[in-house]
């Protein structure tokens, strides 16, 4: 009899525990997870509070990728952190690079020869396009056009020759771009082959004009930010512009040659994410201009500090704090240092662009949205997880 | 209705009749510039033991080891041991040191399921 009983009891409690779960199955909120390991998020996580289709709150999650840049820095000679310097984003070393050396020049007091400071814009600015071309395949693949994704790594290979010629390494340039100048001069047949590439990348651009028409549906009208917010939040660069703002540290604050070179700042004031697609298109014009005006003028002469051209163990940084503001691909990238005489900087704080893109502007971004329109959002602000999380 | 263009059909019928980009790598591969940053070339004769490879180099993939027992009575000091693994291919090694003694090849084939052929020890080079 009790064994009966029980069983009842038994019953009664899964009964109890069913009406529960469906009680829960039909509650449409929910949460869902966007990354890390999801092929369409890079390292990096959002998590997503869902209503049916739309989303109630974001909230970004990082620190998969941290690598702890800052501390490491403090332990190393600064050629060697010109080196690590190439790690902080993947998708553009070059310009990390650059940030990193001026940083580093003006504690020291070093004068960078003319030729030098040509080869680092120029660098730099085969770095952006290769940026920009990387920032439109995963918009595109993003979006499943998986077309413009194919295209887009096709071309951007051309960009990674020329870096091997130059730097002889095809993504990692082990800090070409030093203290003092330049690691290696650029070789004699390197000035035709980058004018051969433009020339491949002004093709590129002709075919994107021929975009998916759902691409564009897709992305027009998807994730408008308004001057304001965009302000409010701490975006920089290619989010900025395509808000409405005119602004590019190239041009508010010079740094090496930008203040000879003629180039203009491609502005949107729609805010959305078609708009930010069509900035990065205009910047990519913009730099093949630059790359063109710095090729027609290169000057001769050293390509490095003569005192730099052998790495020194024994280099001392003088005392003393600066903070170098660059604009790199994804916008405004700052290096603070500080040195207290020794070898090895004391303190070196990097800021990214990203990090306020990928936390305040995202989570701002995607709540109202609709799930499918996270990629579009996503992809849009020109991110990079690596560059984050240092 | 939506208009489509045709530029992507020319594009497309471009592509089926134009040479392709890839090569039949084992047969053909493209030429690697000069420069590149591949394997190391070490040649312990030219070498000084100044050890400022070892520490220059970023990740410390250097050591400095002694000869191996059948070479000390002709390599008394200490040579650099590279451990690839650990390298990064930054060539500050070939830059700092005084006497070429080691440079960076076009050699990239270093993909390995043998964990020792990882690490490569100073030995003479036409003795291995």
């Amino acid at each position: 009899m009790s064994e009966r009983n029980s069983t009842i009891k038994i019953m009664r409690g899964s009964l109890g525990t069913m009406i529960n779960q469906i009680e829960e199955l039909t509650d449409s909120e929910y949460d869902l997870y966007f990354g890390p390991a999801h092929p369409g998020s890079g390292n990096f996580s959002v998590k997503l509070k869902v209503d049916g289709e739309k989303i109630i709150s974001a909230r970004a999650d990082p620190g998969y990728l941290h690598r702890g840049f800052e501390k490491l820095m403090e332990y190393r000679l600064p050629i060697q952190n010109a080196v690590l310097s190439d790690r902080i984003c993947i998708l553009e070393p070059l310009n990390w690079n650059l940030v990193h050396a001026e940083a580093v020049d003006e504690l020291m007091g070093i004068e960078v020869p003319s030729r030098a400071k040509y080869i680092r814009v120029l660098m730099a600015e085969l770095s952006r396009i290769q940026s920009h071309i990387i920032w439109y395949g995963v918009f595109s693949i993003g979006l499943g056009f998986d077309t413009g994704f194919k295209m887009a790594f096709g071309y951007r290979d051309y960009i990674l020759d020329i870096f091997e010629l130059i730097t002889g390494g095809r993504v990692y340039p082990a800090g070409y771009i030093c203290p003092g100048g330049v690691r290696r001069d650029i070789p004699k047949s390197a000035q035709d082959k980058i004018l051969k590439v433009l020339d491949k990348i002004n093709e590129m651009i002709k075919l994107e004009k021929l975009e998916n028409p759902s691409l564009r549906s897709r992305t027009e009208g998807v994730g408008v930010l308004s001057i304001n917010d965009a302000i409010r939040l701490g975006a920089t660069g290619p989010v900025l512009r395509a808000s409405g703002m005119q602004t590019d540290v190239r041009k508010d604050d010079p740094y090496e040659i930008y203040d000879e070179l003629d180039f203009e700042i491609p502005v949107r004031k729609e805010g959305d994410a078609y708009a930010r697609y069509l900035i990065g298109i205009e910047e990519i014009k913009e730099s093949i201009k630059i790359i063109k005006q710095v090729l027609s003028r290169l000057p001769d002469g050293d390509f490095i500090d003569p005192s730099f051209k052998k790495p020194k163990l024994s280099a001392k940084i003088p005392q003393g704090e600066v903070y170098i503001r660059n604009e790199i691909a994804r916008g405004e990238a700052g290096v603070y240092m500080v040195s207290n005489g020794g070898n090895t900087p004391y303190r070196c704080k990097i800021r990214g662009p990203s990090f306020l893109h990928m936390i305040p502007v995202l989570e701002y971004l995607l709540k109202g949205a609709q799930i499918a329109d996270v990629p579009a959002i996503y992809w849009s602000l020109n991110i990079c997880p690596a560059d984050m999380d240092r | 209705m939506i208009k489509m263009k045709i530029g992507i059909l020319i594009q497309l019928l471009k592509n089926l009749f134009s040479k392709s980009m890839t090569v039949k790598f084992p047969h053909e591969s493209i030429p690697i510039p000069d420069g590149y940053r591949g394997e190391h070339d070490y040649d312990i004769n030219k070498c000084i033991s100044c050890g400022l490879c070892a520490k220059i180099c970023p990740n410390r993939a250097i050591e400095m080891v002694e000869a191996s027992e059948e070479y000390r009575e002709q390599y008394q000091k200490t040579y650099p041991k590279i451990d690839l693994g650990k390298c990064c291919f930054c060539r500050l090694c070939e830059d700092i040191c005084p006497k070429e003694a080691i440079k960076l090849t076009k050699n990239f084939f270093l993909s390995t399921f043998d964990p020792s052929t990882v690490i490569k020890y100073p030995m003479p080079k036409n003795e291995v």
